[in-house]
């Protein structure tokens, strides 16, 4: 029974490195595992690659093959709570970037609501919430500050906006006060694009 | 009918009897004639042609899937005890030779590396003499997966030049 068991293992194990190669490189106790997660996110239409290299990231490392087949496991979690919050049309780029909002504190509500008030690409709103977050702003300051920018502001508008409260903390601000701060500025400034595309009159701010 | 008149006639009738001359190259000059005025037409269906091969060309071109725009992005750390320092990342599978990174100046403290990276969001760290993991200051910091050792995040864009986030 055991040697049966044993024999299914390699077989999947091989059969997975023929389809991967690259997993070839994991300890082979962490190789079936992370072979069995990535087959349920491609039959579940979910991104293989970024699986893929936190696996690889894992191993590089040198973390032991619990850990690596734990992380696997989390970003596929993680991977499907942002596809359920973004929705089927979301493509992998938006995804891989919802997971790490969502692993950064945010909730699926979050960003339902910013598919909701963006239409454009999510991909950049989405990391930058999650870097703010990793920049010690709290979660709802940072969440509420990409929301009210997510409307009108480009993708620049809002790597600068980050940019500004990364700055800010850096010269001793409060992180939430940054992002307060910053997200009033950005908003003026991408007030102020907006009409300069439109080609209204308003007056511009001194 | 008057004599006179019937001489006519009779002169008439010979001069059209008589064989014509015509010039040996009358034939050429004539069918010459006729292409030039045929050529326009010609021409007009050879762009017709090649305006339609054109138009499949571009569908063909437009309609198939093209690769992202890719975006230069440096890699910068000041490392001045290193002997080796290398970029890794989820752009290079986390293989540690890859993309050694050189030293702007001969011995100086800063290692750079160029990388072309797609839109997208990249997990990286850098690998000091084999063996020390480094995240960039510069950057945010990667979530914790456990592994024990720092990482940052750099986020490329569709659209525009320039830097990652």
């Amino acid at each position: 029974m055991r040697i049966a068991a044993l024999l299914a293992a390699l077989t999947l194990a091989t059969r997975v490195a023929a389809q991967e190669p690259r997993l070839e490189r994991l300890d082979s106790a962490a190789r079936a595992p992370v072979a069995a997660l990535l087959d349920s996110a491609r039959i579940a239409g979910l991104p293989a690659e970024p699986l893929i290299q936190r696996a690889l990231e894992g191993t590089t490392k040198g973390a032991p093959a619990e850990r690596v087949v734990a992380a696997v496991r989390r970003l596929a979690t993680d991977l499907g709570r942002a596809r359920a919050a973004l929705g089927l049309a979301a493509d992998p780029l938006e995804l891989e970037a919802g997971a790490a909002a969502l692993r950064a504190g945010a909730s699926p509500e979050v960003l339902a609501h910013l598919r909701r008030a963006r239409h454009q690409p999510l991909m950049v709103p989405l990391a930058v919430l999650a870097d703010l977050v990793a920049s010690g702003v709290p979660v709802d300051s940072a969440a509420a500050a990409v929301l009210v920018l997510a409307g009108s502001a480009r993708d620049a508008d809002l790597v600068e906006f980050r940019r500004a409260v990364e700055r800010d903390i850096a010269l001793g601000a409060s992180p939430a006060g940054a992002a307060t701060g910053a997200a009033r500025e950005a908003a003026g400034a991408t007030d102020l694009n907006s009409t300069a595309r439109t080609g209204s009159a308003r007056p511009r701010r001194p | 009918m008057f004599d006179h008149e019937q001489d006519i006639v009779e002169r008439v009738i010979d001069s059209l009897r008589r064989p014509v001359g015509i010039e040996p190259a009358f034939d050429a000059r004539v069918m010459r004639e006729i292409a030039a005025l045929r050529a326009p037409r010609r021409r007009l269906v050879l762009f017709a042609g090649l305006a339609a091969v054109a138009a499949v060309l571009a569908v063909v071109v437009l309609a198939r899937p093209r690769a992202p725009a890719t975006r230069e992005l440096q890699f910068v750390l000041v490392a001045p005890q290193a002997a080796t320092v290398s970029l890794v990342g989820d752009f290079n599978d986390w293989d540690a030779v890859r993309t050694p990174m050189r030293p702007l100046r001969p011995d100086g403290p800063v290692w750079s590396a160029v990388v072309p990276l797609a839109p997208g969001r990249y997990h990286y760290a850098f690998l000091v003499n084999g063996s020390r993991w480094l995240a960039d200051p510069a950057a945010p910091t990667a979530s914790d997966d456990g592994f024990g050792t720092p990482s940052s995040v750099v986020t490329v864009s569709g659209r525009g030049r320039g830097r990652g986030t």
